[in-house]
């Protein structure tokens, strides 16, 4: 009956007429599925290969946006104070905990095609859903303030003032999400990505003690022992690792790209690659500044990060090696404020898009799709503004966006936990008992030491 | 005219068409109304304990400004 009524194969047939009958967001995302579509047809090694670059992108995203200014300041921090040890191992310890928590989202977008934050709002109604999505807007536009510290402070080695390096940052930034579509989009912000990796090469500048470093795995020793320093290093570097935003913003992405089941392995893989190249990332600067600047200071002598901030670490490694890798550090710096930056507007905008049900893809014209664009680039503006301000108290906005983001992190956990062990959503594709078990155990100690991060920036004297 | 590499042959007729959109869920879910979810059992326990976690966080962290303010 149905090869009756449906089109016999020699019917002409246009795909391009086909395509333009759909509306513009998801006609260019058949675009790029009839290409990745096509690859999977072809055969050949170097299709395989371009196959598989073609579905890398929100893992990788994500991951190395997370790498943020303000994480390569609490890594650089973390390598000065405590050296080579107990960081470092941690640091590995972190790919499974962010593989397994991001992967997840993965599976999420691919199942419901639907964000984090419209899942939240349509399955567990409005409370929740502005709870979340309230949080996330600040969160994300303090979190961008600090991107805006670190372009700015990166800039300024070059010599650049502030208000240039903002207008440069905003100029660069909206050019990204106003003109690209969403394909483009992304390999921009891959390429841009890219260059995040500047600071394993520049590891390489310190010849640092390769013994001390394998030795750390062996000992995860902590150089002058626990302290309240190392536990606020320690809830600091976790807390920069996982972030809620992240859940929402590769959610999001996934469904953008046009992630389905079928790539659910491909997603799983380029989550784990982004998650490696994190903490390589997060490693390389531990060890540049654990050899360089921990010889200088005195571990039991400092009892809070501000003896080390990054004007300090950057100085004592321009005396040490010279100022070339003081320049390709801020480079790094200055990439980690832009990358994040654009991953931040976009969830932003992806996020107020599904809690309202407005357009949500960035495969829109910026007229078509305006309102879906004004709230990222809204929240640019103000994180911009803020940096320019003078006498803005920029250690109390950091301290709110951490605490933000301790109140937010089990919520987000707890989200993540319902969607994907919900049957009515997810059908085959709940998780495993092995996935829970893991998830649960991440989940608790995510959370107790969020909240014990939070409360420790209120509360300076707790531990 | 929607796309340059018109060289899609494995789409041969609308049949195909229609099965690839099908298979990469290519439609509008903004259309599609979500189910709200029933809350019950354990999942009712863990909101009230998020309300509580998020209530005592708040109060500590207010507590907490005003000391630093």
């Amino acid at each position: 009956m149905e090869e009756v009524l449906g089109a016999q194969p020699d019917e002409p047939f246009d795909i391009n007429e086909e395509l333009d009958k759909l509306p513009v967001e998801i006609r260019l995302r058949a675009i790029d599925r009839l290409k990745v579509a096509r690859l999977r047809h072809r055969k050949g090694l170097f299709t395989k290969i371009l196959l598989i670059i073609a579905l890398l992108g929100p893992g990788i995203l994500v991951m190395v946006a997370d790498n943020d200014a303000g994480g390569v300041i609490t890594y650089a921090q973390t390598g000065s104070i405590f050296g080579l040890g107990f960081f470092i191992p941690l640091m590995v310890l972190m790919v499974p905990t962010a593989y397994l928590v991001q992967s997840m989202t993965v599976r999420l977008a691919a199942v419901t095609r639907r964000g984090h934050a419209e899942m939240i709002w349509k399955r567990y109604g409005a409370f929740w859903g502005a709870f979340s999505l309230g949080d996330l807007v600040i969160a994300n536009s303090l979190t961008l303030v600090t991107e805006f510290i670190g372009i700015t402070f990166g800039m300024s080695i070059f010599g650049v003032g502030p208000y240039r390096a903002v207008f440069i940052g905003i100029a660069f930034i909206s050019t990204v999400m106003l003109t690209l579509r969403y394909h483009k989009w992304e390999r921009a912000s891959l390429l841009i990505a890219f260059f995040n990796m500047i600071f394993i090469p520049l590891v390489f500048f310190a010849h640092p003690d390769w013994s001390l470093v394998a030795k750390s795995f062996l000992t995860w020793h902590i150089n002058g022992g626990i302290s309240t320093l190392f536990i606020y290093v320690l809830l600091a570097n976790i807390g920069t690792t996982i972030a809620p935003w992240m859940l929402f913003f590769q959610q999001s992405s996934e469904v953008d790209k046009g992630t389905v089941p079928e790539d659910i392995g491909a997603g799983k893989r380029d989550t784990f690659v982004g998650a490696v190249i994190m903490a390589t990332v997060a490693i390389c600067i531990i060890v540049l500044t654990g050899t360089l600047v921990f010889s200088t200071g005195h571990v039991g002598s400092t009892t809070s990060t501000t003896s080390y901030d990054i004007a300090f670490i950057l100085s004592t490694i321009s005396k040490k090696i010279g100022t070339v890798p003081v320049e390709l550090f801020a480079l790094g710096l200055i990439d980690a404020g832009i990358i994040a930056a654009i991953a931040l507007t976009a969830s932003t905008s992806w996020a107020v898009g599904e809690a309202f049900n407005w357009p949500k893809s960035i495969n829109l014209p910026f007229l078509e799709g305006r309102k879906f664009y004004i709230p990222g680039i809204i929240s640019m503006f103000v994180a911009a503004g803020i940096v320019l301000l003078p006498n803005v108290p920029l250690g109390f906005l950091n301290i709110t966006v951490q605490v933000i983001a301790s109140i937010f992190m089990p919520a987000a956990l707890l989200f993540l936990l319902l969607l994907v062990n919900d049957k009515e959503v997810m059908g085959k594709r709940v998780n495993t008992k092995w996935e829970n078990a893991a998830i649960i155990t991440i989940m608790v100690v995510l959370v107790t030491m969020s909240s014990l991060y939070g409360l420790s920036l209120v509360f300076p004297h707790m531990f | 005219m929607a796309s340059d590499e018109n060289d899609f042959g494995f789409i041969k007729n609308k049949k195909d068409w229609d099965n690839f959109l099908k298979k990469e869920k290519l439609k509008d879910y903004s259309k599609i109304p979500v189910k709200r979810a029933h809350v019950n059992g354990w999942v009712k326990f863990a909101f009230v304990f998020l309300r509580i976690y998020i209530v005592i966080m708040l109060a500590l962290i207010v507590l907490g400004f005003l000391n630093i303010i």
